[in-house]
């Protein structure tokens, strides 16, 4: 479809801070326009790394979640609101991600991710933003990027803590080399909401630079884990290198 | 011999495995990630890792919340 003039000031007048940015620029926001996103979870994380993306004008936000808002979800998921109590996450989603910006794509996808439907929706996107709670469904995003060649923005918080990666097939270890699955299950996490916010505001930021190819891949969060940790306040990045025999990747190939 | 863990200073007996040190600190979570001077660990090594003088350590402990 071909951008008439008046959507070209509309773009330039909305995203001008950073489109006067050089390593965006007029194109750059353009790609943006065009690029899909799986947001799965519209929890902590998903809360936060899709009103950035929605904001920075990402052309398509697919944002998945099976949950009901709660209250006990409001110290963190700033999403939702008092008002949403008891509807449909991803419907709470779409209602405050279309107030910031109507001119952007907004899917909610109220389902559990599973092994069966993740083909589908893995054909219709560019990148993964990680925002889940548990190990499955990360193993599940993990073994679709892998196949279809999509980078997955790794996210995960724990009381004041975080952890952030990009997992880009090919070109770095996969999320199962480096986070084996857990021997025990956390159920109800305690979190601090600033800590989501943290880690999900960086995962935004490298979603938008592998989205633009912004940098080299060590500028980007790719071989490397970051670790937040809230309590001292220490950000620490951890050198990363494939698993010669993880059973996700080893034989994948590039 | 002296390392750091966890940012701070202890004195550990020499030659020992990642997963000595694991035990000697009473370390439970059996997901626990390990990381040596910014490197991380995979968790099939720490039998075969020795720990060396002045190592930086970290043991991280996997945070899958969302």
């Amino acid at each position: 479809m071909v951008e008439s003039d008046k959507q070209k000031i509309t773009r330039n007048r909305r995203y001008a801070r950073q489109v006067i940015l050089p390593q965006i620029g007029s194109e750059g926001q353009k790609i943006l326009g065009k690029t899909s996103v799986l947001i799965a979870g519209a929890g902590g994380l998903g809360s936060i790394s899709s009103l950035y993306l929605a904001a920075a004008g990402v052309g398509h936000i697919i944002i998945a979640d099976h949950d009901h808002v709660e209250e006990s979800n409001l110290n963190r998921q700033l999403l939702h609101s008092e008002v949403s109590l008891g509807i449909e996450k991803t419907k709470s989603a779409a209602i405050r991600l279309t107030e910031l910006n109507s001119s952007i794509k907004i899917t909610p996808l109220q389902t559990k991710m599973t092994r069966q439907n993740i083909d589908s929706i893995a054909k219709k996107v560019d990148i993964f933003v990680d925002a889940t709670d548990n190990y499955n469904t990360r193993q599940i995003l993990n073994r679709a990027s892998l196949k279809y060649n999509i980078p997955f923005v790794f996210g995960g918080v724990q009381g004041f803590d975080g952890l952030v990666s990009c997992f880009v097939p090919g070109r770095t270890p996969c999320f199962e080399c480096v986070i084996p699955c857990p021997k025990k299950e956390n159920n109800s996490l305690g979190i601090i909401g600033a800590a989501a916010g943290i880690a999900a505001s960086i995962q935004a930021m490298e979603t938008i630079k592998l989205i633009l190819n912004i940098g080299t891949g060590e500028d980007r969060l790719e071989n490397r884990l970051l670790r937040i940790s809230g309590l001292d306040m220490k950000i620490k990045s951890i050198k990363l290198e494939p698993d010669p025999e993880c059973t996700a990747c080893s034989d994948v190939d590039p | 011999m002296e390392i750091e863990l966890n940012g701070l200073k202890e004195t550990i007996p020499e030659n020992i495995s990642i997963d000595a040190l694991i035990d000697l600190f009473k370390e439970g979570d059996p997901d626990l990630i390990v990381e040596i001077n910014c490197k991380y660990i995979f968790p099939k090594n720490y039998k075969t890792t020795t720990i060396m003088e002045n190592d930086t350590i970290e043991f991280i402990n996997p945070n899958l919340g969302g």
